[in-house]
């Protein structure tokens, strides 16, 4: 799993050689931001279905649809989320990219999924997040740092 | 290969469930004691040769059979290849210490090696010996209760009690190796 330690550490084993000072900074300079990292991260733990149920609502706005399509519509974007609170706490795209990205161009386009509406919906939570009333100014930009790498590897 | 945190998103993955306040709190506690972890690490880093010379060295001597024509560690061929494992275990032990995780200490160092040493004939209770020792020695290095000059130099250091902690945890890898050989 990809994370700032393991990264870093993946270079030194190919080396053969110790954690040098440049790898301890690196790992300091990533633990530096994890305050910031993990109250976003707890934030959204905390809100995670109330966020998920906002977004599905924002996308499917009034018409009448399909309820069992919307349930999954908003198990999917649940899915994502929780991959990104993920992200946040490893302070890496390791999970996003293993477990959400790998492989998402494949099944999307063989079940002819509208990724149009998932990226609505991300972009729709990146908008509404308030500073300060949801989390602070430096969480918010982590949070919406990893949805911008999701709606990218959407669009 | 994981650490601290990737352990934490793992055991939350099999759940399906994000990762909450109450798991994040252990998550904190690591973070507040980066500067610590670090020091730890440079505690190793900076005597590497010093503590694998001076665990070999204090196997030699409690088994002198080992340099002698037939000893496992004669000639000096086979002492080198015991100094380069020592290291070789240390540099493991660094990085488990500075993920704040095993996992790379047993899949890239433990995984296999007891095997490869009965293979290669080396024996198995004079290894764990100088692991023993390299224990001790790292230990006492990063706590710096060890006899004389001062041994590192780090972010804490002159205060090596705030150690103590990721000492333990240090020489828990330690332990992880020794099991690995028993």
């Amino acid at each position: 799993m990809k994370s700032a330690v393991t990264t870093v550490l993946t270079v030194a084993d190919a080396a053969g050689r110790f954690p040098s000072m440049s790898d301890i900074e690196a790992v300091k300079g990533s633990l530096d931001r994890a305050a910031a990292r993990m109250e976003a991260a707890e934030k959204l733990a905390a809100g995670i279905d109330k966020v998920t149920a906002d977004a599905v609502d924002a996308v499917y706005g009034k018409g009448s649809y399909d309820q069992a399509n919307k349930d999954k519509c908003s198990r999917d974007i649940h899915h994502y989320l929780r991959l990104i609170n993920y992200c946040l706490v490893t302070g890496g795209t390791g999970p996003l990219d293993e477990w959400g990205i790998a492989g998402m161009r494949e099944v999307i386009r063989v079940q002819v999924l509208p990724t149009a509406a998932y990226i609505e919906a991300f972009t729709h939570i990146r908008e509404r997040v308030c500073v300060p009333r949801d989390m602070s100014q430096q969480a918010a930009a982590e949070f919406k740092g990893l949805l911008d790498y999701l709606i990218n590897a959407l669009a | 290969m994981l650490d601290a945190f990737s352990r934490a998103v793992v055991s939350a993955d099999s759940k399906g469930v994000p990762i909450g306040t109450e798991d994040l709190a252990a998550l904190r506690q690591y973070v507040a004691d980066a500067n610590k972890r670090i020091d730890a690490t440079l505690a190793i880093t900076q005597n590497v040769s010093c503590i694998a010379a001076d665990a070999v060295a204090g196997m030699v001597c409690e088994n002198t059979g080992m340099t002698q024509p037939g000893g496992n560690c004669y000639p000096t061929r086979r002492m080198a290849a015991c100094l380069r494992d020592g290291e070789i275990i240390l540099r493991y032990v660094s990085y488990a210490l500075l993920a704040g995780d095993a996992s790379v200490l047993d899949d890239r160092c433990l995984n296999g090696l007891k095997e490869t040493y009965l293979a290669l004939g080396v024996p198995l209770s004079n290894a764990i010996r100088a692991v023993e020792i390299m224990k001790i020695a790292t230990v006492a290095i990063m706590t710096e209760t060890n006899t004389g000059r001062k041994m590192f130099e780090g972010i804490n250091s002159g205060s090596g009690a705030q150690c103590k902690e990721i000492a333990a945890e240090a020489a828990s890898y330690f332990d992880r190796v020794i099991s690995a050989l028993s």
